[in-house]
């Protein structure tokens, strides 16, 4: 599907198009919340759209938190009755893929935090033990796991360069599987200030390695996919809404999504049109079908 | 299009003896060339020495970060080889006088790097800070708030043993200043180490940090023209009386193509003939640049043409 016109869209158009949809998509950073603070009017356009009898799931590339925390989150935030059922973290799905479509015979090998292991576990799939630093161990001599048959790199604020030479002596196997939680470069916090992401961390295990990694996170399809082997989703039916046109924008293009974005995260209605206006097939896939200043721009046509 | 070399040609004796007449300083790289590791290559130091009784200047020209000019002299020395620290031009010294010179650095450096770049730094009167191990601690909250020196005007990245995500946040944090420069020593992927191990090299630590800041480095090493600049402004070179000697397509001879040196593979490293003469096939303006003048099997077969 080529990248959509970047419409404001108003009054009739949005009863319209919530009309001819059944299934909601939402990021969460910049779209329903930011940081600790629900964006206003976010959680009655939730609740609204499932009286409407629309299902709404929660598509985010944020992997620090296993599912359990995002239910209490939600809940801290005003948002009533979000299941774990409806909540589709990177962590999570990357779980799902090593389980469900890798069918991982093996442990695997992780920089993460303790959200990306903790859903590991409730997925039973096992993953390598950090030995604590050993007298003599060094960035030159580490032990190695012959169990081990899958990488996975997510961010991890204990990242060191013993993990990344680890993780680099695992893939010199090309049988050893090679993923990543998402591609974000950083992730911003509050007050216009960032730090790191996982895709930063991926972007250094890849040069090491000499090889790319199978990508679990927006804009892959591979969320999509984990969700719709669940609920069973038709892509001309369902609506994406994120804040960053390279992610959201872009995994709902991907995955034949119509696509709006929100004006209450990290991209700019300026940026949306300068997707729009590239001459290169792959940024236009970047560019929204719609725009919205927030989410609370719904609530008029669904509190009709 | 740059009109195509002749064919990758094997260095004979009677060409070592043309080659050696038509320059008067010859460029070492180190690793795979005149050693592995702590290791010799076999004849090398016979070669580097015998050039000089021949009067030709000899120089050592390498992306390695770790080592002072001081410590590879002490190297060189130990392994036989006649040299002096002068003569030697690592990433770690070349990144201090590009710093100073180049970008002509008024304040502090955020240095994630080794003890051996913090001294080449401080030689040169610049300041650096961040060196050695630097652990999380606190929260998310905590690290985009970690306190800045406002007298950083760079951030510098070459090898760091102790590179941790903490490390990488601080160079965000000072990176999202546009006016705060970003100086890499080099991109090599793998690092040599004594023992014949290799481990991840700093273009792997270079990434993580051009990544997050959304921002391209500019680099110091080869194939970058500095590293020859340096050892040229120094001693007055002319490049076209000069050899380049590496045992790397990508970095040794593509500095040769770049500064218009005369270039010789050694085999004793990481290139092959057969990348060579794909390079040379190629119709890639690009892979042009890294096909050598000639090759040679281990630098210790020039020693006939010298004692002749």
């Amino acid at each position: 599907m080529a990248g959509g016109g970047c419409v404001t869209l108003r009054g009739a158009q949005i009863r319209d198009l919530l009309d001819s949809k059944h299934d909601v998509l939402f990021d969460c950073d910049g779209v329903i919340w930011n940081g600790e603070t629900a964006v206003t009017g976010a959680p009655e356009v939730v609740s609204l759209l499932k009286q409407r009898g629309k299902r709404v799931f929660f598509v985010t590339n944020n992997c620090t938190r296993p599912r359990e925390n995002y239910v209490q989150k939600f809940s801290r935030l005003g948002f009533a009755d979000v299941a774990e059922e409806e909540i589709f973290s990177s962590a999570y799905c990357s779980a799902a893929y090593l389980r469900d479509v890798a069918r991982l015979q093996g442990k695997v090998y992780v920089i993460g935090c303790g959200g990306v292991m903790r859903e590991l576990r409730d997925a039973g799939v096992p993953v390598a033990e950090e030995e604590d630093a050993e007298p003599g161990a060094s960035i030159y001599t580490c032990p190695l796991d012959p169990d081990v048959k899958a990488v996975l790199v997510g961010y991890d604020e204990n990242f060191t360069f013993m993990k990344l030479a680890k993780a680099c002596c695992y893939l010199r196997s090309p049988e050893c599987l090679f993923l990543a939680t998402d591609p974000d470069p950083w992730h911003p916090l509050t007050g216009g200030r960032v730090t790191p992401g996982s895709g930063s961390l991926t972007a250094a295990l890849e040069t090491a390695s000499s090889r790319k990694a199978t990508v679990i996170g927006k804009p892959s399809r591979f969320m999509f996919e984990c969700i719709s082997s669940q609920f069973g989703l038709d892509p001309a039916r369902s609506l994406m809404i994120g804040d960053r046109l390279e992610t959201d924008v872009l995994f709902g293009s991907n995955c034949g999504l119509t696509t709006v974005l929100t004006l209450t995260g990290v991209s700019t209605l300026q940026e949306a049109l300068a997707y729009r206006d590239s001459q290169e097939p792959q940024q236009k896939h970047c560019a929204p079908d719609y725009v919205m200043e927030s989410v609370a721009d719904f609530l008029q046509a669904l509190e009709e | 299009m740059a009109a195509s070399k002749c064919n990758v040609t094997r260095l004979t004796e009677a060409l070592s003896r043309q080659l050696l007449d038509s320059v008067d300083s010859v460029l070492f790289d180190c690793d795979g060339v005149i050693w592995r590791g702590d290791q010799a290559i076999p004849g090398a130091s016979e070669v580097i020495n015998s050039l000089k009784k021949n009067g030709k200047r000899v120089f050592f020209v390498t992306n390695n970060s770790t080592k002072t000019r001081q410590m590879y002299a002490d190297k060189l020395g130990k392994l036989g080889f006649d040299a002096s620290a002068d003569e030697v031009f690592g990433t770690a010294y070349c990144s201090a006088v590009y710093l100073k010179n180049v970008c002509k650095l008024d304040g502090k450096v955020y240095l994630i790097g080794s003890n051996a770049m913090r001294q080449e730094l401080e030689d040169v009167g610049i300041r650096p800070v961040g060196v050695g191990p630097d652990p999380i601690s606190g929260g998310q909250k905590d690290w985009a708030n970690v306190p800045l020196d406002n007298e950083v005007r760079a951030v510098l990245v070459g090898f760091d043993e102790h590179f941790s995500y903490m490390k990488l946040n601080r160079a965000l944090q000072y990176l999202c200043n546009p006016d705060c420069q970003f100086v890499g020593t080099n991109t090599d992927t793998r690092l040599p180490l004594e023992g014949g191990k290799a481990v991840p090299g700093t273009g792997c630590l270079l990434k993580a940090v051009e990544t997050a800041a959304q921002r391209q480095a500019q680099v110091v090493g080869k194939p970058s023209s500095f590293m020859f600049e340096c050892v040229a402004s120094q001693f007055g070179l002319d490049p076209e009386r000069c050899l380049m000697v590496g045992d790397r397509l990508d970095t040794d001879i593509m500095l040769g193509s770049n500064c218009g040196l005369k270039t010789l593979l050694t085999l004793t490293g990481v290139s092959t003939v057969a990348e060579a003469e794909a390079n040379q096939k190629s119709e890639c303006p690009q892979r042009q640049k890294m096909v050598p003048d000639y090759y040679i099997e281990s630098i210790a077969d020039i020693l006939p043409a010298l004692q002749a």
